[in-house]
């Protein structure tokens, strides 16, 4: 076998094990959310919107929908200013407790969810505030906080640590220099920044499973006990509303910052 | 216009600059010369604010500035990084100053295309930053600095990064543009040549301290130091040691020979080791054994390198009689004069006033 076409049986090996184990899954829950039978099932038994409509028409689905964007858009507003200010205080100043707070703000991030959650519900229960939904937003922000800094700290570490230098010189005080060059040109991280978190908030399943209680159930956590009982299709076409969501960050994103800035600052 | 007396600045036990004082006129273009951790930009940062002094006082236009933040400084400067504001357009980035030091409004356009013309990027005013080549934006930073007519304008070597050609035609380009607005200017550089070539005078610099301020011709001729010798140009040192020394004169041995040279040292200095300094161009190649024509000293010595550049020859010759001494030397009339090989036996000579002799310190 010649060279080049031994490489190209190794590319074309990865190509397809990337489509069957990434994209196949994805493409057989789309194609099954269209199934006009009772069941979940691939290929699909005849095809219909009706499980769609159930979605709409079912009250505790369009509920725990906007439960879960509610407790997003807290984790993404918390997140903004907390991540942003975090992140450029830890890239651009000599802090003298830096390697300490980057160890700290890793920990919600190395501890498993699972022993996170019960911590938060354990505080959550002490102060009285289990059983509202805004802590399950706050709780989504500590824990991935991270993801947020790490994106706003990329976009902090490609500037010229002159920048803010060169707005004094140009004869901007402190505060005009931040609004008017430091958070413009991190801009591109902290919009990155702050779509991964509301995404993140979005699908966050554990710690919502134990943050919540009957009344406030998110989407993932209603997923979760509806797949306990009988898996019917309308969960199929719920996995479809997280794609199409999922998908709508991505065009977000690409609009305002651009793909190729996003895969380079990671 | 710009004055420092006996700036220092310390970072804990590390001394950056030792009282460092100069002056600097309307329209005079000064460098400050020294190789990186000489304390040069230190200086530079402290004149723009970016850094207090430990000791001593900045006076800007008469006025002592320690309390002054930078954004309140009419100081405009060109980073060596170059720092433009990568959000903003070109046009953006000239009109920021602008806009921060209230410049009435209906005049900021007019003026952001009179500093582009003055730049030369006529109609590139709508590039975002990252759309310009290297030197394009080294001329929008220039712009940046001097679009509001500061007092001052400070150059953190914002030439290095940029290839040969470009710089000198850089070097070039600022010479013109300063001498157009008249504008005080300080340059900091570690390149002998381009301190050379753009400033009305020098300032050498090492360890923190200042070594000489003079015009850069004087800076050449008359080195105040064995440091400012060997720092502005190629200069061959030899050990040697101090017979007689006055009247800007001294006599000194050299391995096997007496020779005369010019010194500021005085009669302290007789009978302690000093240093020979000889320009690399101001050596000749001669025969064996034959005299060279305006030469007073000569030494038998043999090549042992020799590079052809183009417009010049450098040689690399061992003198056994001056204490067994390797010399460079240059040849800068190759086609007229004879390319020796390695190996030849040669004479070489220097004129007396070109031997200049640095007393070691004690």
């Amino acid at each position: 076998m010649s060279r080049p076409s031994a490489r190209a049986l190794f590319v074309w090996t990865i190509v397809w094990f990337n489509l069957v184990f990434l994209a196949l899954p994805t493409v057989v829950v789309i194609i099954a959310s269209f199934t006009a039978g009772n069941i979940v099932a691939f290929p699909p038994d005849g095809l219909s919107l009706r499980w769609y409509a159930s979605l709409f028409e079912t009250d505790s689905y369009t509920d725990a929908f906007l439960r879960s964007l509610y407790v997003a858009v807290i984790c993404t507003v918390i997140s903004l200013p907390v991540g942003t200010l975090a992140a450029i205080a830890m890239a651009r100043y000599r802090l003298r407790l830096a390697g300490p707070i980057q160890v700290y703000l890793l920990l919600p991030f190395t501890i498993p969810l699972i022993v996170s959650g019960l911590g938060m519900m354990l505080v959550f229960g002490e102060i009285r505030i289990l059983g509202q939904l805004w802590p399950v937003g706050f709780a989504a922000c500590a824990i991935n906080l991270p993801f947020m800094i790490w994106a706003v700290a990329a976009s902090v570490n490609n500037l010229d640590t002159d920048l803010e230098n060169a707005a004094a010189n140009c004869g901007a005080p402190p505060l005009v220099t931040f609004v008017t060059v430091t958070l413009p040109a991190v801009m591109p991280g902290v919009i990155t920044g702050g779509l991964l978190m509301f995404i993140l908030a979005f699908n966050e399943f554990i710690v919502s499973l134990m943050l919540v209680d009957a009344r406030i159930v998110t989407l993932p956590v209603l997923v979760y006990n509806s797949i306990r009982s009988v898996i019917t299709p309308d969960l199929a076409a719920i996995a479809v509303v997280y794609i199409v969501v999922a998908l709508v960050t991505i065009w977000v994103l690409d609009r305002l910052v651009g793909l190729e800035v996003f895969l380079k600052s990671k | 216009m710009v004055r420092l007396d006996g700036v220092t600045k310390r970072f804990g036990t590390v001394t950056a600059a030792e009282d460092v004082s100069f002056a600097l006129h309307q329209g005079e273009f000064l460098t400050i010369l020294g190789p990186s951790g000489s304390g040069k930009t230190t200086v530079l940062r402290m004149i723009a604010g970016f850094m207090q002094p430990t000791a001593g006082t900045i006076l800007l236009g008469g006025r002592p500035v320690s309390e002054l933040p930078p954004h309140r400084r009419s100081i405009g400067m060109v980073f060596q990084r170059l720092a433009l504001f990568p959000h903003m357009t070109a046009a953006g980035n000239i009109a920021y100053p602008l806009k921060m030091r209230g410049f009435p409004r209906a005049e900021i356009p007019k003026r952001v295309e009179r500093f582009l013309a003055l730049v030369q990027l006529h109609g590139l005013g709508d590039r975002r930053i990252n759309e310009l080549s290297g030197g394009q934006q080294q001329r929008v930073a220039i712009a940046r600095a001097l679009s509001f007519e500061p007092d001052l304008l400070l150059l953190d070597e914002p030439l290095a990064s940029l290839d040969r050609k470009l710089r000198e035609d850089m070097q070039l380009e600022f010479r013109r543009i300063q001498q157009e607005l008249g504008v005080a200017t300080i340059n900091v550089t570690h390149d002998q040549r381009e301190a050379l070539v753009m400033s009305d005078r020098v300032i050498v610099m090492d360890g923190g301290r200042v070594q000489q301020a003079a015009a850069p011709q004087d800076a050449y001729r008359q080195p105040a130091n064995r440091f400012v010798a060997g720092f502005i140009g190629v200069t061959n040192f030899l050990a040697c040691t101090v017979l007689e020394a006055h009247d800007g004169e001294a006599e000194v041995e050299i391995g096997d020979h007496r020779c005369a040279g010019r010194s500021a040292a005085g009669g302290e200095a007789v009978g302690r080791t000093a240093d020979a300094a000889l320009r690399a161009e101001q050596v000749l190649i001669g025969e064996a054994g034959q005299a060279i024509a305006h030469a007073d000293m000569l030494v038998p010595a043999t090549v042992t390198e020799v590079i052809f550049e183009g417009d010049r020859v450098v040689y690399a010759v061992d003198a056994p009689t001056l204490g067994g001494a390797s010399l460079r030397i240059f040849d800068h009339d190759p086609l007229h004069h004879k390319t020796r090989r390695i190996g030849e036996t040669v004479t070489i000579g220097w004129k007396r006033r070109d031997l200049m002799v640095f007393p070691r310190d004690a």
